[in-house]
């Protein structure tokens, strides 16, 4: 039903988001100035030839800013991921594959720990780590292990009932070598959406920890520092917020629609 | 049905213990000497500082303190601020109205557009209400609360010149804030709503309905009343979203709230502050998911079976 559009607007945001993480990359590259460097005879200047997005309260060019705090932002969220993965992983797996009483003890720490809306618990662990780039990156991620636990959980139950794993059981394969080579295999491919799916809620909770200014280096280009420097001056001068701010939308918007059109895709289909 | 609502409530109330256990070992024990910090900063000479921690209890053995911990929260006393000296308990409380309105509200209006966005993108999809209802709830969970608060303060109050923006109090000074946080509170409500009932819709009993002649109107019925039962579930996560945006809500339109409270205590270390609004936060959130799962047990009788 309807697969061409459907294909349309998962190859639009493909290119999306590979053109924000080309941009992001090649950030060096395509800036025209220092992202850091203030020049403050050029506080607030609009968009022109020399300044592609205007300048902001300290005069620093928010075209270059844009471009390299792409990568800082993205940077941070992909490392907010990658530290919600690992224990989530382990958790879920030995909860769905560990026996009646492990996971009946660890879903209800996860519970637990899921009873604490993911912002609250990320600004309770910021004030225990401080501020801080990585700091911001291992709150949030922290608070996100709890539902990468259950989506293992859910995804090593599911593929242990199937029937070739049932099989290779029944064949005599040890439980080790079933989880390794038929369990985490089927499972990989469903906890990888899911990744991709929360990738945009590292950003958003990122870039609001950041926004609330807790990122520690408040010169840096950084989307959520830039849209807080922006907000103060919108009503004189709105392109300091503008381009970090639909950047940021457009990023995560792509990441929704790639990761909404895969899970689509074959219950569908 | 009383045996489930039983075990539910059980299962909350284990849950919140290991919960408030978790917050105490996270804000309480591991951050000792931050507290000392955190004395330290306000000016206490080192002496003042070995006072107060006696007479907060932190030279008491960690068992004894998780005790008095668990104690207070079941009287309701969460201790002291350490910069200010007042009870927690009456913090929040003084913090809790304007906060409890604009959840409230927010959560009204995110239920309000979310249906109706899903309703939309459900039963018109690939029409033009429903791509629009879906670019919309799209955006919603896009953009960040921030950029759009950002824009819906210039719009209003700069360019129409309609609504006060920044500033907490008046009833008028509610609308904004609640209608950025409930904007953003609709996008997942819309979402569930439209994909449950495009599978509903695609279920034999529909075709059935629709085979034997019944009217459209009332196939639509049909399809609601079975598709809608999962919105409950969605509305009670979204509560932690909205617990979460109110803080970032809060710190934008410079409202009084819980929000700003536990913002002003991370930047102060203030740890008893944070940790009795967090254990709240995560109480009421538990006790309202609780409550969604009775009412789901009540909508949809399979549920208590399985359950």
């Amino acid at each position: 039903m309807a697969n061409g559009w459907r294909r349309g607007r998962l190859r639009a945001a493909l290119a999306l988001l590979a053109a924000a993480i080309a941009l992001a990359v090649l950030a060096p590259w395509l800036a025209t100035h220092d992202p850091r460097r203030a020049v403050p005879e050029e506080q607030f200047q609009p968009p022109s030839a020399t300044h592609y997005f205007g300048t902001d309260l300290l005069g620093r060019d928010v075209f270059s800013r844009t471009l390299y705090g792409g990568g800082r932002t993205l940077g941070v969220a992909l490392l907010t991921v990658l530290i919600a993965l690992g224990p989530g992983l382990a958790i879920g797996i030995a909860a769905g594959y560990g026996g009646r009483w492990l996971d009946a003890g660890l879903m209800m720490l996860m519970d637990a720990l899921l009873a604490f809306p993911s912002l609250i618990l990320a600004l309770a662990l910021i004030a225990l780590l401080g501020s801080g780039t990585v700091q911001v990156a291992l709150a949030v991620g922290i608070a996100g292990i709890p539902s990468y636990a259950r989506v293992t959980r859910a995804a090593v139950i599911q593929a242990r009932s199937l029937p070739f794993v049932e099989a290779a059981r029944a064949l005599g394969a040890g439980p080790r070598a079933i989880l390794w080579r038929h369990i985490v295999p089927t499972a990989a491919p469903s906890l990888l959406a899911f990744a991709g799916v929360t990738l945009s809620w590292a950003l958003l909770n990122g870039a609001a920890l950041m926004f609330l200014g807790y990122g520690g280096d408040i010169a840096a280009p950084e989307w959520g520092v830039m849209l807080a420097d922006g907000r103060a001056a919108f009503r004189n001068a709105p392109w300091v917020a503008l381009a970090p701010g639909s950047a940021l939308s457009v990023t995560v918007l792509a990441i929704n629609l790639l990761a909404g059109g895969l899970a689509e895709h074959p219950a569908d289909g | 049905m009383g045996k489930f609502i039983l075990q539910r409530v059980g299962a909350a109330l284990a849950v919140a213990w290991i919960a408030l256990s978790a917050a105490f070992v996270v804000l309480r024990a591991l951050p000792g000497d931050a507290v000392d910090a955190t004395l330290a900063r306000t000016g206490t000479s080192p002496a003042e500082v070995a006072a107060r921690r006696q007479a907060l209890g932190l030279a008491d053995p960690l068992w004894r303190q998780y005790a008095a911990y668990l104690g207070g929260v079941v009287r309701g006393d969460l201790g002291e601020s350490l910069v200010t000296g007042q009870p927690v308990a009456q913090m929040i409380g003084q913090n809790f109205g304007p906060t409890a309105a604009l959840a409230g509200s927010a959560l009204l209006v995110g239920v309000a557009l979310g249906m109706a966005l899903g309703l939309a993108a459900g039963l018109a999809p690939r029409r033009a209400p429903g791509w629009l209802a879906e670019g919309v709830a799209a955006l919603a969970l896009s953009m960040p609360v921030y950029w759009t608060a950002t824009l819906a303060i210039y719009l209003f109050t700069v360019v129409l010149a309609v609504l006060p923006g920044v500033g907490g109090g008046s009833p008028r000074q509610l609308i904004l804030p609640a209608a950025v946080l409930g904007f953003h509170t609709a996008g997942s409500i819309a979402q569930v709503t439209a994909r449950s009932i495009r599978r509903t819709a695609a279920q034999d009993f529909v075709r059935t309905a629709r085979a034997k002649g019944l009217g459209e109107a009332d196939v639509t019925d049909h399809i609601l009343r079975v598709s809608l039962l999962p919105v409950i579930a969605v509305v009670a996560l979204q509560l932690g979203f909205l617990l979460g945006g109110t803080v970032v809500t809060e710190s934008i339109f410079v409202r009084q709230g819980v929000g700003r409270l536990l913002l002003a205590a991370i930047d102060n270390r203030d740890f008893p502050v944070i940790q009795g609004i967090v254990t709240l936060t995560a109480l009421t959130y538990s006790l309202i998911h609780a409550l969604a799962d009775v009412l789901y047990a009540l909508a949809d009788p399979r549920v208590r079976v399985e359950g």
